[in-house]
């Protein structure tokens, strides 16, 4: 009875650690696939041979995306709109939440629930759209950053962190006659590094990624953002464009093995990150869960 | 007075922060009444024309807005029956896992794609399902099967839909209910074990119910996102083919509005969006009170 018990309980395991694999393995195969379309001959790709591995391998997709210089230009829009905007982002959600994080704080509550209430019910994409037209931003990316400084997610999982400090340091400090600019800067953010480089990276990815509010705002050519330069890519891959790599023969270019390489460019900063990323974004998640 | 003389300082820090809020999310709710108006830019908001209900009359007597809502529900309840239950069922199956190393490097790799944007993950999701050099369809033909135009059929449009959604966010969903199994006291386990529950038995009366409270409050998240499909995931895998099933109230609301201008129209359908959203997001978080859990609020 007990031998027969181990034996079928053994057997689920086996089963399910496989299932988890093949799951794992679904979600990863199609990036694995492109990378080697991206590196990939032609002849191979349009045969369908790419699998996991390059065929032919040679490297003129990226040769024929770097000389002709749009995707980069847009990888140079989305790197300035990222910093910038997160940077803007970080520094409105620490100031929004560490007031917010103390309950001596009078009209704490009322705040909370105005800021709440904007979680439910918002002013949909026309009246926004609107407002930032009639401040005179469409076409700039403020357009991009100022509608979006704080994401109340992202402000309560801070300002649970900024609770969960021990009061006392405060309270030494303010005995020292600190001021709660001086506290904030000097004590509660070298101690608050895990949440700060966890929000970080969630406003970082989104705005790398973003994409409909650039194609709402944002008009000129030469401001595009890479998501919607590459969207426009994928739609079309231009003649001109295989046309435009010197010393790369036309033959080994294919449309697949461009939007490939072009995928792989625009996902690689990310990837970069990730290992970096996986460390703090789990504990981000737990903290928002918490109610504040 | 006291109060605000000591903690000045810390106002000081939420003026800005307080200015946003009434720009940038309070202001445009008074931009809704255009809804009521006949908005023209060279009037602005408040000199436009007021046309009372006018706009909601055009907007109910429009056979697309029925099409619009048909799709916007249709692939919410899509989401809700066949995606909610994917990440329980992931995190029942990777709580199982003994070895917590291979736990952690499975759990790393469903993560990915959630950190990946739509027009990425759309355009692999549509070169994977071509007919002539996608995948899948090498995998029917060499099963001796017809090659299926996925993302130009209106069935398995919203099926491809909804797969890719389970793709992206699957994974990334487990985290909340992995948190909440650990949190589980594993003395519950060991007493149903004493008590001869098998396996199943011990998920179904001691992991469920502990991720029970969970379940609710994502349960609310997602209905409270009923009314709104997410734009960029239906914008970047829809085409003209399947616009009958894929147009849904935000892809037509920038249709109608950004891109034609008809700005008190789309307004209209926007504020209408809203509206059935909050009634929705009160609604079942009462309901779920009323069923014992916590709710939102």
């Amino acid at each position: 009875m007990q031998i027969k018990g181990s034996r079928s309980a053994g057997l689920f395991h086996w089963i399910n650690n496989l299932l988890l694999a093949l799951c794992a393995a679904a979600t990863v195969f199609p990036f694995l696939n492109l990378i080697a379309v991206s590196f990939s001959g032609s002849r191979a790709i349009s045969a369908g041979e790419v699998l996991l591995w390059p065929i032919d391998l040679n490297t003129d997709a990226y040769r024929n995306l770097i000389d002709d210089g749009q995707l980069l230009v847009a990888m140079k829009n989305t790197i300035q709109l990222t910093v910038m905007g997160t940077l803007l982002n970080m520094a409105f959600t620490i100031l929004a939440a560490y007031p917010l994080s103390k309950p001596r704080l009078r009209g704490r509550g009322y705040m909370l629930q105005a800021v709440l209430f904007t979680m439910l019910f918002g002013g949909g994409m026309i009246p926004h759209f609107l407002l930032v037209n009639s401040l005179g931003l469409v076409n700039t990316y403020w357009a991009l950053w100022l509608p979006a400084l704080v994401s109340v997610y992202n402000m309560f999982v801070m300002k649970s962190f900024f609770e969960g400090l021990p009061s006392e340091l405060e309270e030494s400090a303010a005995i020292d006659g600190a001021n709660e600019w001086v506290t904030l800067l000097r004590i509660i953010l070298p101690l608050s590094m895990p949440v700060i480089a966890a929000l970080t990276l969630f406003y970082a990815v989104g705005w790398w990624n973003s994409y409909m509010n650039v194609l709402i705002y944002i008009r000129s050519t030469d401001k595009m953002s890479l998501m919607v330069k590459l969207y426009q890519m994928i739609d079309l891959v231009s003649p001109e464009m295989l046309r435009s790599g010197e010393g790369v023969s036309e033959r080994t270019i294919t449309p697949e093995g461009i939007r490939a390489a072009a995928i792989v460019l625009a996902v690689l900063p990310i990837m970069a990150v990730y290992p970096l990323l996986q460390k703090h974004f789990v504990k981000g998640v737990l903290l928002g869960s918490v109610k504040g | 007075m006291k109060s605000l003389a000591r903690d000045k300082h810390l106002y000081l820090m939420l003026l800005p922060v307080a200015i946003y809020f009434l720009l940038f999310k309070y202001a445009p709710l008074f931009g809704e009444v255009i809804a009521f108006k006949q908005y023209r830019l060279a009037d602005g908001i408040w000199g436009s024309q007021w046309v009372g209900v006018e706009q909601f009359r055009k907007l109910f007597s429009d056979r697309e807005f029925y099409t619009v809502l048909r799709n916007t529900l249709l692939l919410n309840v899509y989401n809700l029956v066949f995606a909610f239950p994917v990440p329980i069922v992931l995190a029942l199956l990777l709580n199982e896992v003994r070895w917590s190393g291979y736990r952690r490097a499975l759990q790393n790799l469903l993560y990915i794609p959630h950190f990946i944007s739509w027009v990425v993950l759309g355009s692999m999701v549509i070169a994977m399902l071509s007919p002539s050099t996608g995948i899948v369809n090498a995998v029917l033909k060499l099963a001796g099967l017809e090659p299926i135009y996925f993302m130009a059929d209106t069935f398995w449009w919203p099926v491809s839909y909804v797969l890719s959604g389970i793709w992206k966010e699957a994974g990334f969903g487990t985290i909340l209910y992995m948190a909440a199994m650990a949190g589980i006291d594993p003395t519950l386990y060991e007493a149903a074990k004493i008590d001869g529950a098998s396996k199943l038995r011990r998920i179904w009366h001691v992991t469920l119910p502990g991720i029970r409270s969970t379940a609710a409050i994502l349960l609310i998240l997602q209905v409270g996102r009923m009314m709104d499909v997410g734009f960029e995931q239906v914008y970047t895998l829809k085409n003209p083919a399947v616009n009958r099933v894929a147009e849904v109230i935000s892809t037509y609301v920038y249709n109608r509005g950004i891109e034609n201008l008809q700005y008190s129209y789309s307004t209209a359908l926007g504020l209408f969006q809203s509206a059935v959203a909050l009634v929705l997001v009160v609604g079942v978080n009462r309901l779920i009170k009323t069923m014992g859990e916590r709710g939102l609020w």
